[in-house]
């Protein structure tokens, strides 16, 4: 492309024009120095595997640099594995004791009528409940039916 | 002669710009000797930081060959030309490909050239690179140095000298077209392209550059 538009350029007619150009080519005789250049090109190379390193890797490619690490030191991989496997324990058995917490199923206009009563309770145990007779349990909540979290029981004196 | 080197309009009518003829054109990189740029760009987008490396070989000289003329200084130069690449590696992802990558590095060097030397309001000394033996087999060289001209008393390094003060002596705008076009043998279109300028402008720059250099250089031009 640029040898069709150089062949383009008609040879210079102003004597001062020539002259110019022949001292700009002169310029084209100014040669770096080898070993300085190819010392150049090695810190460009290296500074771009810098750049590189620094941008975000794919999970994929992450999972790819960390399996040979984990054969390479099977210490730190069991040890990765044994952390692992206990927070799996703790999650599965936060979630068993979500699942079998206790709860009272009642009415909001009977826990309030409770309160009007003015009956003073206490925290005893968090042991299933014994309920005052107003408050009733119900497998499903309907209607305005809320649920209320207990731990505790609630007890006359 | 020289014409009055301060004006500087922009967009001169082409028929007042006379295009001479060119002593240093290069040719175009070598698409041809390996795997295409696009391809490697393409690879090197992918992460493949060895097609990035092949991309530095292939511009490295003359993104250097750049710089140097633009400042006149080997360490400014090799900085830039660090500076360079590693921006343009940095930038790859965002490169869509609508120019060639050689035009697109070349902007990006243009550019931080441009940037690096207006941080640097105090003007460096010249650290020049020294002149390859074989300038005295050129035959430009023998005619320049021949018998009655104004160049036979006066040493290489002296010349190279008052060349490259004459060329720091032109504003950026006019370096850069001076050192893309009759230094690196770029033709018009494709500067306008890098400097984002048109051909017009181009033209009309380059105009002015020489007739300030040839003021500069007059008393080689008796």
């Amino acid at each position: 492309m640029m040898d069709e538009k150089n062949t383009e350029e008609v040879t210079a007619q102003d004597p001062a024009e020539a002259m110019l150009q022949q001292l700009l080519h002169l310029k084209s005789f100014e040669t770096p120095d080898p070993a300085r250049m190819t010392r150049n090109k090695q810190n460009i190379m290296r500074q771009v595997r810098q750049a590189q390193s620094k941008q975000r890797k794919p999970l994929l490619d992450l999972l790819e640099l960390n399996i040979p690490w984990f054969f390479a030191e099977p210490k730190y991989g069991i040890a990765a594995l044994f952390v692992a496997f206990i927070g799996l324990q703790y999650a599965g058995m936060t979630a068993r004791n979500s699942a079998t917490n206790t709860g009272l199923y009642t009415t909001t206009s009977s826990v309030a009528a409770y309160q009007a009563q003015e009956v003073e309770s206490a925290v005893v145990s968090n042991r299933y409940p014994n309920l005052p007779s107003n408050y009733q349990l119900f497998g499903e909540p309907q209607g305005d039916q809320t649920v209320v979290p207990a731990g505790f029981e609630y007890q006359n004196k | 002669m020289a014409g009055d080197v301060n004006l500087e309009p922009e967009d001169l009518p082409e028929e007042e710009l006379s295009e001479k003829g060119k002593v240093s054109a290069e040719e175009e990189p070598l698409e041809d000797a390996g795997p295409q740029d696009s391809e490697l760009v393409l690879k090197a987008q992918q992460g493949d930081v060895h097609a990035f490396d092949v991309l530095v070989e292939r511009y490295h000289d003359k993104i250097y060959g750049l710089t140097y003329n633009m400042t006149s200084n080997r360490e400014d130069a090799e900085d830039l030309t660090q500076e360079v690449f590693v921006k343009a590696f940095e930038a790859l992802p965002r490169f869509k490909g609508k120019s060639s990558f050689y035009t697109w590095v070349y902007r990006i060097a243009v550019n931080k050239t441009i940037n690096y030397r207006k941080k640097r309001n105090r003007k460096r000394a010249l650290s020049l690179d020294s002149f390859d033996q074989d300038i005295k087999l050129d035959d430009a060289y023998h005619e320049m140095t021949a018998k009655g001209s104004p160049l036979r008393n006066i040493s290489l390094s002296e010349l190279q000298k008052k060349l490259n003060e004459a060329l720091q002596h032109l504003s950026e705008k006019h370096r850069t077209v001076v050192v893309l076009h009759d230094m690196q043998g770029i033709p018009h279109d494709e500067i306008a392209k890098m400097v984002g300028a048109s051909v017009g402008t181009v033209r009309s720059r380059l105009f002015y550059a020489r007739r300030q250099m040839q003021t500069e250089l007059s008393e080689f031009m008796k």
